[in-house]
């Protein structure tokens, strides 16, 4: 038992002086990097009862990727060329736009889409009771595995182009593209959960997932099929250029290292605003249940 | 006589409470159709594009516009989504109730289809108008009333067409435990083949002879091509025999496959 004299009131508590949980800001880092890790555990154990699942979200994801080709198919019959891009490039560019969609349908989507309910149902209570960031908790704790089966399908697609095109990266280009689509992962899930997190103030926030998922189609094509305004909006407001078509131009060496700075901030950019966005709705949150 | 009378009377009311009942959620409602739009948008950016960098493709842009704009409402007017809900109404037992009552199993989903097109109307339309004045000087506009009045009419045709496919999957939900693989696959088919995709007048050759004359063409893209193509009055005239047959075809199949279940149905509990 200890004592805490405090101005005039006397607080007491009946619990054993302990060290905080974390020594340092880096301590805080790694224990929340090893919880993930028990998550990802978690999600393959669970994955494994449901075999099924696993089977049907690899069909579906399938035939869906197939989907997609199917436009590109149809509109590269009728022209060898728009805008400098081959029908072999922008293969590899469904290819990219399969993995990054694939990687935050499995690590982002199954969070964000369980928001409304955490909010308004009074669920984030008792994730603000654990000893663990709230935003991280609420943002990366469940994991659909089924997912990565997409990924995998994106990176064949993506290696078949690549073949096609005859497009041979070096390895900075590849270092390249791969930090340009993880700040587009960055990217995509910032804006989608500063999408998600209006539900502080709208309540229900599963129709605004549906503009998400229907404005990231866009990612589907490289960014010079678009008029110019609406590639700055996919550039700089719904960042879905950072996720294929950069990193597709960087494997075949048409980019420089200044995209891959600017991705970089942009993301470290998009992150805090993120960050004070969650922390602002915390302020407005009510809790439902009490 | 007196029954029909009965069960349009019943389903009035039933409207006017799912319209009451769903207009709760108007601002949902706004968010979905803005969502929806998206993709039309996204697709006739990118076809356009092609045809101004010399694309040679069977249709013109006028063409491609007016399909994309009209696309998202079309789409919309002849949806159905009951497919779930009476599957799972089915499974659960829960038809046993409707059952009781002295009306149809479905008036209460033509209801909630009706009702649910009725405020969607509201959120689409002033979209559909903007769009339409973005690319104003490339929308092809039909002369007179009488194309309009076609259009409407195979609206009609594709709505009833595409609710008795819906009845048709979810009715086999009377024999099977899970049939929401079998109505996600039907989704994904339904997307290409029904126009919604891309175009069908942009499928190759060698499938014209099917992609011409098989359902879902006549769930989204002929009303489409009514308006944005130019469909000679024998085509016209064809397509609507089609669409009239094939409402005909799934509507008596989905009546057949229906009774059986309704026959086969023991509900846990009832």
């Amino acid at each position: 038992m200890s004592q805490r004299t405090n101005g005039t009131a006397e607080l007491r508590t009946y619990a054993e002086d302990r060290q905080p949980l974390d020594r340092n800001w880096l301590h805080k880092q790694v224990r929340h990097l090893r919880l993930w890790r028990r998550f990802l555990g978690q999600a393959v154990v669970r994955e494994t009862h449901y075999r099924a699942h696993f089977v049907t979200t690899l069909l579906v994801g399938l035939v869906q990727l197939g989907l997609g080709v199917v436009p590109i198919l149809l509109l590269f019959g009728f022209t060898q060329e728009v805008h400098g891009w081959s029908r072999a490039e922008v293969i590899t560019l469904v290819g990219a736009y399969q993995i990054v969609t694939g990687l935050i349908a499995a690590f982002i989507a199954p969070n964000l889409d369980r928001m409304t309910v955490y909010i308004t149902e009074g669920e984030l209570d008792g994730v603000l009771l654990r000893p663990v960031s709230s935003q991280f908790y609420l943002t990366l704790r469940w994991i659909n595995v089924a997912e990565l089966s997409n990924v995998m399908s994106g990176i064949v697609v993506l290696v078949l182009g690549l073949v096609q095109s005859g497009a041979a990266p070096t390895a900075p280009q590849i270092l390249q593209a791969l930090v340009l689509a993880a700040c587009g992962v960055v990217l995509l899930a910032t804006v989608w959960s500063a999408m998600s997190f209006l539900a502080f103030w709208l309540q229900s926030v599963n129709p605004i997932g549906a503009i998400y998922l229907n404005l990231v189609e866009a990612g589907r094509y490289p960014l010079a099929f678009f008029p110019v305004a609406v590639r700055t909006f996919l550039t700089f407001a719904f960042p879905v250029a950072f996720a294929t078509t950069f990193p597709v131009q960087a494997l075949a060496g048409d980019v420089g290292w200044t995209p891959v700075a600017g991705g970089i901030a942009l993301s470290v950019v998009a992150v805090a605003l993120v960050r004070m966005l969650w922390r602002r709705g915390l302020r407005s949150y009510t809790s439902a249940s009490s | 006589m007196n029954t029909l009378v009965r069960n349009l009377r019943v389903l009035r009311r039933m409207t006017a409470a799912e319209i009451a009942q769903q207009s709760i959620y108007r601002g949902a409602w706004i968010i979905f159709m803005a969502a929806n739009i998206c993709v039309p948008i996204i697709s006739l950016l990118i076809w356009r594009t092609a045809i101004a960098n010399g694309a040679q493709l069977p249709i013109d842009e006028q063409y491609v516009t007016t399909y994309f704009v009209l696309l998202s409402f079309v789409t919309m007017a002849t949806s159905s989504w009951l497919t779930g809900f009476l599957a799972n109404d089915i499974r659960l037992g829960k038809l046993s109730r409707w059952m009781v009552r002295p009306a149809s199993l479905l008036l209460g989903f033509v209801a909630n289809n009706l009702s649910e097109k009725f405020l969607k109307l509201f959120a689409l339309v002033p979209m559909i108008g903007v769009l339409w004045w973005i690319f104003r000087d490339s929308m092809t506009i039909p002369a007179g009333p009488g194309r309009w009045a076609v259009f409407a009419v195979s609206l009609v045709l594709g709505a009833i067409l595409v609710f008795t496919i819906d009845i048709l999957i979810a009715s086999i939900a009377f024999w099977m435990d899970d049939v929401s693989a079998l109505a996600q696959a039907r989704l994904i088919i339904a997307s290409v083949l029904s126009g919604a995709v891309v175009p069908l007048a942009l499928m190759p050759d060698w499938s014209r002879g099917f992609i011409d004359n098989q359902p879902f063409r006549f769930t989204v893209s002929f009303p489409v091509e009514i308006v944005a193509g130019n469909l000679s009055g024998y085509d016209l005239l064809v397509g609507l025999g089609l669409q009239t047959a094939y409402v005909l075809v799934f509507g008596a199949l989905a009546r057949l496959v229906w009774a059986a279940g309704i026959r086969a149905y023991s509900a846990v509990g009832a």
